[in-house]
């Protein structure tokens, strides 16, 4: 039929261009009089009953475009169908993900734009054995309904005798908290169709985009999921191992130079420099110092020294330095060896989702081993690959592979009856990341000079392994020659908002206790530096803590010589276990509330927080509210209204890590 | 566990989306007089205004024409070239000095890679300077040349505004005009040089608040700030009035693009396939606006003619 072909013409094919119209109006014209006659010719064979033939054919074209999401259901054989009312595509995305979902537990989804759909057919879902309509949607503006969820909500306004008792529904909603009508469309829909009769199977998510709208999603998932298992009495498939992203390519004749050997971005950018450097083109930076901090104790604190001459990175104090580590060879072997695999095989591993824009898990055509080694994360407790149901398998792992601290190697030792494919193992196995730190150092002052000052991570697991911080352990090792040759780090700088006043007469007040430290001691050089050029430079106050003077007071000579310098004006230091009681900076803080207050409150002082988020910057936050509550003579609103504003403005700064 | 990697701060608590929606009653407790309370306060009319204006409105909602959003784009590129010329410029002044990071905010050279992707490589050649941004990009040079420190306004209306609301637009534009995911296109939503845009914010607020001026002088900004929200409201007035004579060019982004794509990406009544079905219930306004929108629409003329020949059957049946 003609309009038809014509219907679906137009939607699929993108080839028709823009510049020449595909038929000229004499075209146009010949075309529509060819088709009326044999329309014509048609109709006029076929006498007997008009009237239904005319319908027919007048449904014809959106027949062309199913929209009945019901029939669409049976005839692929899903059961679940996740509607999505989205504006930006976020939510699209979720009733994508949700829609593969399914597929894990035994049951087939599929993502529906409620635009094109009938959805009065929500009363039949119930046809469909153990049916779902999951709802994914965002709210718009002023609590408004997206504009492909528009009719959808009118008609439910509209439809007052409707019964919907056989619908099983959820819905996850995505907003954004700094808006009034905080995801109010999501709402809406869940309310209403419990109105209706539906029956919510599972709790309203609400997603904030403020926040963490990824965060929101993912643990609504998480716990969706075995619910809709529980409710339909379905067993997790659990095998979807089977299910692969990628698809494996040997390479047998491919030039070496074509091979990927630890490079994040361009092939050989490591033998051929050339600036500008960042996350896809890191600078190899020699490394010119690495001591150890620490006068005792069994911890290693070290301060390490890259050398960027000649490599046009600039940098502020308060920036940070990324560094690209590499994986312990020795781990890497013992992966190869447990699989039984050559790892110096070159291979790809190809998308088998053509469209997607992610052609390879990591740069490819590379090796096992490189891929093991620069790529790959292999050495903290692997994550879980699905959202796990509630129950043995999800405590299981909980308590075996990540309470237990077990890596991928741990795992497979401890498991001889796992023995996936290395192929499969680097699909799954997460990247390795890029690890910050904040300079310790200021440009002013060595401008080719990259100051690092880091803990190595260390630790016994509850079997008995020691597991090793792959950065801190890696940067540990980077002797400054190592056989004759200079050790080289890839590193690149990402820039920070973590910075001095632009006026050198405001005060500072700095507060990093253990290596958060360090960028102040990039603001101390700094201030320093401003002094010397006979600059008016304010007060600079530092709030220090570690645990015994005569162990971890690092930098203990060149803090004291900032102090005897005039550069700090102020140097306290909480040694929180040389006394019985401990004492932490948040203590000292309430030692010198008056002058800190006049700091803040009249001399414009900038607070800088660096260091541990989950309980010194907290605490330290509240000292301060507490100072402010106290000594600003306001309500506890007030003072905690007063330091948030003091983040707003700028004036006080953290640089915190959990 | 610790590993040394750093997050990016975490501020707890303080909800932020822009100056505007922080509510704040005790401004009296901390400095109401600090620039950037004066301007978040003094503009609060302005910006309404702006965001509600019919273009960014249609813009918000996906309904932008591919045509306007790269005469938009090279409105922008005048804007930020003259801005960033005259920052540039007085980049060692003390009222510009503090505010002055072009590594983080300057969009020239990103802008001038969106229309190298819209117009191709002679792109410059291809593009003018409109009626309706000349005033703005004038404005810019003269305060740049008379009055320096008044670039302050101009750059807090521009880079603020990106920095708060960005984000989002990218996500439209890129949807509704089917811009690839990598970017292209969008680089002037893209600022590769700040990790947390709230916290590069906090840091822009601390600067202007450090800048030494009196309350005059603050005023001025804030008048000036006002001024350039009405730049941007001439521009955006110009595109929109553009944007009703270039109709035929909406097919872009239909072309090739599902039913929902299109109802997405324009006016329900420029989707071919609702316009056909209203033509089918015999609704004649429909038909009209079913001819007049689908005459020019390549793809649309297979429908249009599918659908005339139909009816024209259909009659002749009926008649004969």
């Amino acid at each position: 039929m003609a309009d038809m072909d014509a219907d679906t013409a137009a939607h699929t094919e993108p080839s028709v261009e823009e510049e020449e119209p595909f038929f000229s109006n004499l075209d146009l014209l010949l075309f529509s009089l060819i088709v009326g006659l044999v329309v014509y010719w048609y109709m006029s064979r076929k006498k007997p009953e008009p009237i239904p033939e005319f319908k027919k054919l007048d449904t014809a074209a959106p027949a062309a475009r199913e929209t009945s999401f019901i029939e669409k259901m049976k005839k692929t054989g899903k059961n679940i169908i996740v509607f999505y009312g989205s504006q930006t595509g976020t939510g699209e995305e979720f009733a994508n993900r949700l829609s593969k979902d399914a597929q894990r537990y035994g049951m087939k989804g599929m993502a529906a734009d409620p635009e094109e759909y009938e959805m009065a057919e929500l009363a039949r879902l119930s046809q469909i054995e153990n049916s779902l309509a999951i709802f994914c949607m965002a709210t718009y503006g002023e609590g408004d309904p997206t504009d492909n969820a528009q009719d959808f909500y009118d008609w439910l306004q509209e439809i007052d005798d409707e019964d919907l008792s056989g619908l099983n529904y959820t819905v996850f909603a995505l907003g954004n908290k700094t808006y009034e009508h905080y995801n109010a469309m999501g709402k809406y829909v869940d309310k209403r169709l419990e109105e209706l009769g539906a029956k919510r199977i599972f709790d309203l998510g609400l997603g904030d985009d403020d926040g963490n709208l990824e965060e929101d999603f993912v643990s609504w998932r998480e716990q969706f999921w075995p619910s809709v298992c529980e409710h339909f009495g379905v067993e997790a498939s659990g095998d979807d191992s089977s299910i692969r992203q990628y698809e494996l390519k040997e390479h047998t004749d491919l030039n070496m130079n074509k091979v990927y050997s630890g490079e994040m971005g361009r092939l050989k950018s490591f033998e051929v420099q050339k600036p500008p450097y960042d996350s896809k083109n890191p600078f190899l930076a020699p490394v010119t110092v690495n001591r150890k901090l620490n006068k005792a104790g069994d911890r290693h604190l070290m301060h390490v020294e890259l050398d960027i001459t000649g490599s046009k990175i600039r940098y502020d104090s308060g920036d940070h330095v990324a560094v690209f580590p590499t994986n312990d060879s020795a781990m890497v072997n013992k992966l190869g060896q447990i699989l039984g695999v050559d790892l110096d095989v070159v291979i790809s591993l190809n998308n088998l989702d053509e469209e997607s824009n992610k052609k390879h898990p990591f740069p490819c055509p590379t090796t096992y081993r490189t891929a093991l080694t620069h790529y790959l994360d292999i050495s903290q407790p692997p994550p879980h690959q699905r959202p796990l149901r509630a129950g043995p398998g999800k405590a299981l792992y909980h308590s075996w592979v990540q309470g237990a601290c077990r890596n991928i190697l741990a795992i497979l030792e401890d498991m001889p009856s796992l023995r996936p494919p290395v192929d499969h193992l680097c699909e799954l196995l997460p990247r390795l990341q890029a690890r910050y730190y904040s300079i310790a150092s200021s440009s002013k002052v060595h401008p080719d000079r990259i100051s690092i000052c880091a803990v190595v991570v260390e630790y016994e697991t509850p079997t008995g392994r020691t597991n090793k911080g792959v950065a801190t352990n890696w940067l540990k090792n980077k002797l400054v020659t190592d056989n004759g040759h200079k050790s080289t780090v890839p590193m690149f700088i990402r820039k920070s908002q973590f910075r001095l006043p632009f006026k050198t007469t405001n005060p500072v007040i700095m507060i990093g206790p253990g290596t958060g430290i360090a960028p102040f001691m990039g603001f101390i050089q700094e201030r320093g530096w401003l002094k010397e050029q006979g600059k008016e430079v304010g007060e600079t106050v530092l709030y220090f803590g570690c645990r015994y003077k005569n162990e971890d007071y690092i930098y203990q000579e060149e803090l004291e010589e900032a102090e005897k310098k005039g550069v700090l004006t102020q140097l306290n230091i909480a040694f929180s276990r040389d006394q019985e009681q401990k004492v932490y900076v948040q203590h000292l803080l309430k030692n010198s509330k008056e002058h800190l207050w006049k700091l803040i409150h009249s001399d414009n002082a900038h607070i800088y927080v660096c260091g541990d988020a989950k309980n010194m910057a907290k605490d330290v936050q509240t000292a301060l509210q507490d100072i402010a509550e106290e000594l600003g003579g306001m309500t506890r609103t007030q003072a905690t209204d007063y330091v948030k504003k003091l983040m707003t403005k700028g004036r006080y700064s953290q640089d915190v890590w959990t | 566990m610790t590993t040394k990697t750093k997050a990016e701060p975490k501020s707890s608590g303080v909800t932020n989306g822009g100056a505007r929606i922080v509510v704040d009653g005790d401004d009296e407790v901390l400095s109401p007089t600090d620039l950037s309370e004066m301007l978040a306060e003094g503009t609060k009319d302005s910006h309404d205004k702006a965001e509600n204006c019919q273009f960014v409105k249609d813009f918000l909602r996906g309904r932008i024409k591919r045509e306007l959003f790269k005469r938009g784009t090279a409105a922008l590129y005048f804007v930020y070239a003259a801005m960033e010329e005259e920052i540039e410029k007085n980049e060692d002044h003390p009222h510009i000095a503090p505010i002055y990071f072009p590594a983080e905010l300057h969009r020239r050279e990103a802008l001038a890679q969106d229309l190298e992707y819209f117009y191709g490589e002679d792109w410059e050649s291809q593009i003018s300077l409109s009626a309706g941004t000349k005033p703005y990009v004038d404005r810019i040079h003269e305060v740049g040349q008379r009055d320096p420190v008044l670039l302050v306004a101009h750059s807090y209306t521009r880079y603020m505004g990106d920095l708060s609301g960005g984000q989002i637009l990218k996500k439209v534009a890129q949807r509704a005009l089917k811009l690839p995911s990598t970017g292209e296109g969008l680089n002037f939503y893209q600022f590769e040089g700040i990790h947390s845009q709230k916290g590069f914010k906090q840091l822009y607020r601390s600067r202007m608040n450090e800048l030494e001026l009196d309350a005059e002088t603050k005023e001025r900004i804030v008048g000036e700030s006002n001024r350039a929200f009405s730049f941007n409201m001439m521009v955006f007035t110009e595109l929109e009035e553009i944007g009703k004579t270039i109709k035929e060019e909406v097919q872009d982004a239909g072309l090739g693009h599902s039913h929902a794509e299109i109802m997405e990406g324009g006016d329900i009544n420029k989707c071919p396939y609702y316009a056909a079905k209203m033509v089918a219930s015999g609704n004649p306004t429909y038909a009209c606006q079913l001819a007049m929108t689908l005459l020019t629409h390549p793809p649309c003329q297979w429908a249009l003619a599918a659908w005339v020949a139909l009816l024209a059957g259909f009659t002749a049946w009926y008649i004969l």
